[in-house]
């Protein structure tokens, strides 16, 4: 299988960073209120501040909820295990999980590159994903 | 403020219209609520149409081939709220004064565009990651069954309950019931969410005809229900790590339109609420305080939200059974409520209902719970 090369996916969608075999996401923080926003965001929703402070997330979170998706839009090859992650910096990112068989709720993950689900002219993606 | 009430009422049947156009289905559905109100086509001073994925100025299309011309129209599109969102526009314009007799339509022909699974906006981000509107209740639903303790099963008797309800109404997508075996042989769509926990892809129209208190005066409005509180919020965009299986959406929505109409909870007899997956329901009817955290999908086993029970939820079949046209669907939910006060619902008839709220929500983007929500509350 070919892999896509990443800069096929938009910046502003797949914003990480690689560090080896891991790879760490691109984040905001507000220097007011301290609120994280993945992706980046320029204005504090929360109360307005900004600009806001350019971060990277860790490698590692927690599942906080998941799901298989067996039933998705064309451009997607099913099934595919979705995964919530919640990062210690207190921000949610949702994320493909890289297995067939879905984490337990709770569990911890690392942050690596996977391939799919998308396909882009017939080939997956590599986008971030969360690995037990 | 001006008082808003809602003098006529008008539906076509739901599900599959392959012989007849978007602009054909709302023709009906106005054509039925304006014999309803007892008012003519000339009478209308204006009208708000909602609509998710028809084009360009549906809202003409459908009111000229209703006979309807001339008068302001204006087209509205807020996800599966766009219906709900136009009674909102039209009420609003009356308790300004502006006018005194106006049209809601809400339309989808959804069959002639769709198949499957729907997803949020293809731009969005959590879209290109793969995210769908199932997967999305199914992430919430496995949260809800760890934190509550319940099982698949009693979640999917949501669907059973509503289901039951569709084969009551005329006008539903589906007038089969299911038994929970049917529901729990069906095919996974997302774990734990199966195929008769999703609500189908429909067509049809619904339209109701709002007038002020002077109008409804005038012409007689012995059928009129009373529109006490309208309310319409957008998602508040989120930070930290919330509970997804709170709503806070529909929590505030909710809490406007308590505060407008001086209505609280308690005072509610029934509900129709926006669950277009069978978890989503116990999301609802929690978020507005309706039920404590946690309980709902429990107190659904022992038949409390039966038409017959204490709290009944989806005497109309809900989405899950009576269809989902997005544009239309807020709009059908307030035509329920008006049968069910005026005591013309037939078989699903809820006795002594004296007092209805309708829940709509839309739509889901990165960083918010849900894009739009609408609560209205009638009162007979």
């Amino acid at each position: 299988m070919t892999r896509v090369d990443e800069v096929s996916i938009p910046e502003k969608v797949a914003n990480y960073v690689i560090e080896g075999d891991r790879v760490r996401l691109r984040a905001s923080r507000c220097p007011t209120c301290g609120s994280v926003f993945h992706p980046p965001r320029t204005i504090c929703p929360t109360d307005g501040a900004g600009p806001l402070e350019e971060i990277l997330l860790g490698n590692k979170g927690t599942v906080y909820t998941f799901t298989v998706v067996r039933q998705s839009t064309p451009e997607f090859k099913t099934p595919y295990v979705l995964v919530y992650v919640d990062f210690p910096e207190q921000v949610r990112v949702l994320m493909p999980y890289d297995g067939e068989e879905p984490p337990s709720i709770g569990s911890q993950v690392d942050i690596v590159m996977g391939l799919g689900p998308k396909q882009e002219e017939g080939e997956l993606a590599s986008v971030p994903h969360a690995r037990s | 403020m001006e008082e808003v009430y809602v003098i006529g009422i008008g539906m076509t049947p739901f599900g599959k219209h392959p012989d007849n156009t978007a602009a054909d289905l709302g023709a009906e559905a106005v054509g039925l609520a304006l014999a309803d109100a007892g008012v003519g086509r000339q009478d209308i001073e204006a009208a708000w149409v909602g609509h998710v994925f028809q084009g360009m100025a549906m809202g003409q299309r459908a009111l000229y081939a209703a006979g309807l011309s001339g008068i302001p129209i204006d087209n509205v599109e807020n996800a599966c709220s766009s219906g709900s969102t136009a009674i909102w526009d039209a009420a609003m314009a009356l308790r300004a004064g502006a006018y005194d007799l106006v049209l809601a339509l809400g339309v989808e022909h959804l069959t002639s565009l769709f198949r499957g699974a729907f997803a949020p906006d293809a731009s969005d981000v959590e879209a290109q990651i793969g995210i769908t509107m199932p997967g999305i209740y199914a992430m919430r639903a496995q949260r809800y069954m760890l934190q509550y303790g319940v099982v698949p099963e009693q979640i999917a008797q949501i669907t059973v309950k509503n289901k039951k309800n569709a084969a009551m109404n005329p006008l539903s997508h589906f007038k089969k019931a299911v038994t929970l075996e049917e529901v729990m042989q069906g095919r996974l769509i997302a774990d734990p969410l199966r195929l008769h926990e999703c609500a189908p892809v429909s067509d049809g129209a619904a339209a109701v005809v709002l007038a002020s208190k002077a109008k409804r005066n005038q012409l007689g409005g012995s059928r009129a229900v009373k529109l006490a509180a309208t309310a319409l919020m957008s998602g508040r965009i989120e930070s930290g790590l919330a509970d997804m299986t709170v709503e806070d959406l529909t929590w505030r929505t909710a809490q406007a339109a308590y505060k407008q109409s001086g209505v609280g909870p308690g005072d509610i007899d029934f509900a129709e609420v926006h669950d277009c997956f069978s978890i989503a329901e116990a999301l609802r009817v929690e978020g507005m305080g309706l039920f404590p955290h946690g309980e709902y999908v429990a107190r659904v086993g022992k038949g409390e939200a039966d038409i017959g029970g204490s709290f009944p939820v989806n005497a109309s079949g809900g989405l899950l059974g009576k269809g989902h046209p997005l544009g239309a669907t807020g709009v059908a939910q307030v035509v329920e409520l008006v049968k069910q006060l005026r005591g013309d619902a037939g078989e699903r008839q809820i006795q002594n209902a004296k007092v209805g709220v309708a829940h709509c929500r839309g739509g889901k983007a990165q960083g918010v719970e849900g894009t739009a929500c609408t609560v209205n509350i009638l009162v007979a």
